[in-house]
């Protein structure tokens, strides 16, 4: 675990401004076979330390590569300098932020750093079975990938912290020629928070939805085009958990409001059917742990959960202490940093829809015509709310029944138009935690939720 | 960077001293400085210095590589140490090959030194000229910076280079609102060497500030048509140039076979007009890649020349893995070449069609077929542009489109890393509500 060099240095602290120290290092582990042969074999660590200073509304912030006394004191410094420089050259004159109460939350134990060998142990196993058993393919690609985020945080006012936020992931790509000999592709991400060894003890326990993956891509490579237009759909849960976090959380993130996001003017309005509720949840929902806590943010926010939409009603953004302060709003622990060079943005966590009452069965009976749209490789959103997802693995929905699956295709939607078309939602969670969110830094967040039957326009032939 | 070398040889010397039969290493520092507009307001000045030492080994034909960002030695050491673990642990692979010596050189790139000051007149500048010209537009993000590094590449087979480089980088985020009404947001972006002009007038700016302008009132498409797609150079290199990199030319595409033209090098993949040149030396470019990841010196080439396919982009190890040919650079900075028509022009030549300014789509599929939304679009129609487009999707094929080429422009986006036109295709499948 990470040396505390930083607490010490409390004493150094301007008065009067608001001032963070953090002390930060970010593992990295990826093995990536392709098709039998390893392509990248890497191990990464990257650690340091920085500090960002709150100056009459505008911040200063510096960073070295170095995690000591020391380095400690230089960034203060170089933070503080940067402040200054802000308020002269453009002075934002805004008082000081209210004082945040003081605690401190820690974690007690160590990750398990591993040799690059059990990596890829556990993916030459996985690998040797796609092999054998999946003859259709083309080419098969394995990950085996870990990252970590260590972090000591000192702040003026507010919570101190030292975390560790640890996932691991297994990734299988498989490709395979429809008949016209066409790839298509499949792929699904294993994991999620913990250290692969906790995660990935045998390549066995994967077998069962290697199998899985493998009948889709079976039945893809006999796929169809989707056809073009408005259709009624059924999200998966997976799919409604990218419309959580692309389509509507990047919308009511504040900043994201302050620079014109269509959810400014729609705060305590309806945006989305009453069977929609969406909250970002911290570190536990509905009664279990989120895939990806979060206890403490890089603010030294206590984090707790942010409801968004309640029954259709949007009541609430994400917020720094300093949006929450413009919006009349309270922190609620979502401002994160990536790296030790990163200063602290506003970003999601575990972000879902709630569940409702509906079964699957009964959604995909209600449906004369559509398609049941199960899995997305990367979706987009816009702050006018207009979003794409790619769409990766569906079935046509004929009469009631499931039909042909779906070759690759997007769908789009404006979110608060598309939400209010929302009439049934399924009763069963669904969480992803496998990708990380680009918002200037990447970050690793949670998103998840049940099906929902809507309208969305989709593309094809 | 006396310091930097000696860390270098260091590295070799331990990668050797642990039975390493070759290592290569980069040693470097960086600084950056950073200024902030979030919500067309100032917010944040950042000042960061970094390192980086990258070392891969390769031990009985097994690789492994190792990133850290201390130059203490014992932290360098556990590094190499640890590469070596990473090596042991891999299966051996004959095809990896990296440049052999001798080879000394040293290069100076851009603007290696930070005028700080100057690089704060001109972001203020950038911001006021926007209100000013532009008052509809609402700077979501600004991000301006200069990043300055140095580098040495060391390999165990008398292979050195010695980098300094340093250049200013303008992101801007921005959209456009009149009330309650607001258009989708957009990005534009440049690379400088020097600060010797108003921002606004470099790359594209002032025109994509203008186009997004007149995007507050949009209207949905109705139906679906087979018509033309003007792709201006963002959504150009987010749909054609991605697809062909992905897959179609590189590494991964060809070595497990799913590429569609692993069997089309020296055929016509292209109408004649269309050349694809990767040049990290270009003109237009500020601060480009000198070697490559395997050492190698970088050199330009031309992947696609007059619509015929004149080579992969395959790295060494991709073309020992395919019986090909290690391409001349392994980056992505180049050109496409210019037509002869103004982007109004070739509009006012356009039946029926969408102007696409960016992009939001699924991944490309390895047959080439993607669709999604074309982003910041307008509809054209009898030549000329009717309306702001929203929620218009767009579906097509990128071989098919490649030979469905109606023109190219004489406009071009030079960004300092790119050179890239404005391409009209027809037969796109352009579809609404």
């Amino acid at each position: 675990m990470l040396k505390d060099v930083l607490s010490a240095q409390k004493t150094s602290f301007e008065a009067g401004m608001h001032t963070e120290l953090r002390g930060q290092v970010n593992r990295q582990r990826r093995v990536v076979l392709l098709s039998g042969n390893v392509t990248s074999n890497v191990r990464s660590d990257v650690s340091g330390v920085s500090a960002r200073v709150y100056r009459n509304g505008t911040y200063g912030f510096s960073s070295m590569a170095e995690l000591s006394e020391e380095a400690a004191q230089r960034v203060l410094h170089a933070a503080a300098d940067n402040a200054v420089f802000m308020d002269t050259h453009v002075p934002a004159g805004k008082p000081a932020l209210p004082v945040l109460p003081s605690g401190r939350y820690a974690v007690q134990e160590d990750i398990h750093d591993l040799a690059q060998k059990v990596y890829f142990d556990f993916l030459k196993g996985l690998d040797e079975y796609i092999a054998k058993h999946c003859p259709e393919l083309i080419s098969r690609v394995t990950v085996a990938s870990e990252d970590s985020m260590e972090k000591l945080l000192v702040t003026s006012d507010g919570m101190d912290g030292h975390t560790i936020l640890p996932r691991s992931y297994c990734y299988v790509i498989m490709t395979a020629q429809t008949p016209a000999g066409v790839p298509v592709e499949r792929f699904r991400a294993f994991g999620g928070e913990g250290t692969f060894d906790l995660n990935f003890t045998d390549p066995a326990a994967l077998y069962e939805d290697v199998d899985r993956l493998y009948e889709e891509l079976m039945q893809k490579r006999d796929g169809v085009y989707a056809d073009a237009g408005r259709k009624t759909v059924i999200l998966g849960g997976m799919m409604t958990g990218m419309l959580s976090h692309e389509a509507v959380g990047h919308t009511v993130e504040a900043d994201l409001v302050l620079g014109g996001s269509v959810a400014g003017p729609c705060l305590n309005k309806r945006v989305a059917s009453e069977k929609v509720t969406l909250t970002d949840f911290a570190n536990e929902a509905f009664g279990k742990r989120c895939p990806l806590p979060v206890f403490v943010d890089d603010e030294g926010t206590r984090a707790e959960d942010v409801t968004l939409i309640r029954d259709g009603i949007l009541v609430g953004y994400m917020n720094n202490r300093e949006s929450a302060e413009h919006f009349g709003m309270k922190a609620a622990g979502n401002a994160r940093a990536w790296s030790f060079s990163d200063e602290p943005l506003i970003r999601m966590r575990n972000t879902a829809v709630h569940p409702g009452t509906d079964k699957l069965e009964d959604m995909i009976a209600s449906i004369d015509d559509g398609y049941y749209l199960i899995d997305s490789g990367n979706g987009q959103a816009d702050t006018t709310g207009e979003f794409m997802f790619g769409v990766t693995m569906g079935y046509e929905i004929k009469h009631g029944k499931l039909g042909r699956a779906l070759l690759d295709t997007t769908i789009s939607g404006v979110a608060f138009e598309m939400l209010k078309t929302v009439d049934m939602v399924g009763d069963t969670l669904v969480w992803a935690s496998s990708g990380v969110c680009g918002k200037k830094q990447p970050m690793p967040v949670g998103m998840g939720g049940p099906a929902l039957r809507c309208q969305v326009t989709i593309g094809g032939r | 960077m006396d310091n930097m070398m000696k860390l270098a040889d260091f590295i070799l010397a331990e990668a050797k001293s642990l039975g390493a039969d070759y290592c290569q290493c980069t040693v470097s520092e960086s600084e950056k400085r950073e200024f902030n507009v979030d919500g067309g307001r100032f917010s944040l000045m950042r000042t960061l210095f970094d390192r980086g030492v990258n070392v891969t080994v390769l031990k009985g034909q097994r690789k492994g590589t190792v990133h850290i960002n201390r130059f203490d030695e014992d932290a360098v050491r556990a590094a190499v140490a640890d590469s070596v673990a990473a090596s042991e642990s891999a299966e051996p692979d004959p095809a990896w090959q990296f440049a052999e010596g001798p080879v000394d050189e040293s290069y100076t790139d851009g603007a290696p030194e930070c005028d700080t000051e100057a690089l704060f007149a001109r972001t203020k500048e950038l911001m006021a000229d926007v209100t000013s010209r532009h008052p509809k537009i609402l700077m979501e993000q600004m991000i301006t910076e200069h990043d300055a590094n140095r580098a040495v590449y060391k390999n165990s087979q008398g292979v050195t280079y010695r980098t300094v480089s340093g250049a200013y980088h303008f992101s801007l985020m921005y959209s456009a609102h009149e009330g309650d009404k607001g258009s989708s947001f957009y990005g534009s972006e440049v690379t400088l060497a020097t600060l010797d002009k108003p921002v606004i007038d470099c790359a594209l700016i002032e025109r994509e500030l203008s186009a997004v302008e007149k995007q507050i009132e949009t209207q949905p498409l109705v139906g679906k048509f087979v018509g033309t797609a003007v792709m201006a150079p963002m959504a150009l290199l987010e749909t054609v140039v991605t697809t062909i990199l992905g897959n179609f030319v590189s590494d991964m595409s060809l070595i497990d076979g799913t590429s569609i033209w692993k069997d089309k090098l020296g055929e016509q993949v292209a109408d004649p007009r269309l050349t694809i040149t990767f040049d990290p030396r270009a003109k237009h470019v500020v601060s480009g890649q000198h070697y490559t990841g395997e050492g190698y010196p970088a050199h330009g080439y031309d992947l696609i020349r007059e619509g015929r396919l004149t080579s992969f982009a395959l790295s060494q190890y991709g073309a020992n893995k395919t019986g090909g040919k290690r391409a001349a650079c392994s980056s992505w900075e180049g050109s496409i070449a210019a037509g002869e028509k103004t982007l109004d022009e070739i509009i006012s030549g356009v039946e029926h069609g969408v102007l696409v300014m960016r992009f939001s789509g699924g991944e490309p599929a390895a047959s080439g077929e993607f669709s999604g939304v074309a982003k910041n679009g307008f509809l054209i129609e009898n030549g000329k542009i009717t309306c702001a487009l929203s929620e218009t999707m767009i579906s097509a094929c990128v071989p098919d489109m490649l030979n469905n080429i109606r023109d190219i422009s004489c406009d071009v986006l030079q960004d300092g890393s790119l050179s890239v036109p404005y391409i009209a295709f027809d037969g796109i499948t352009i579809s609404g509500q």
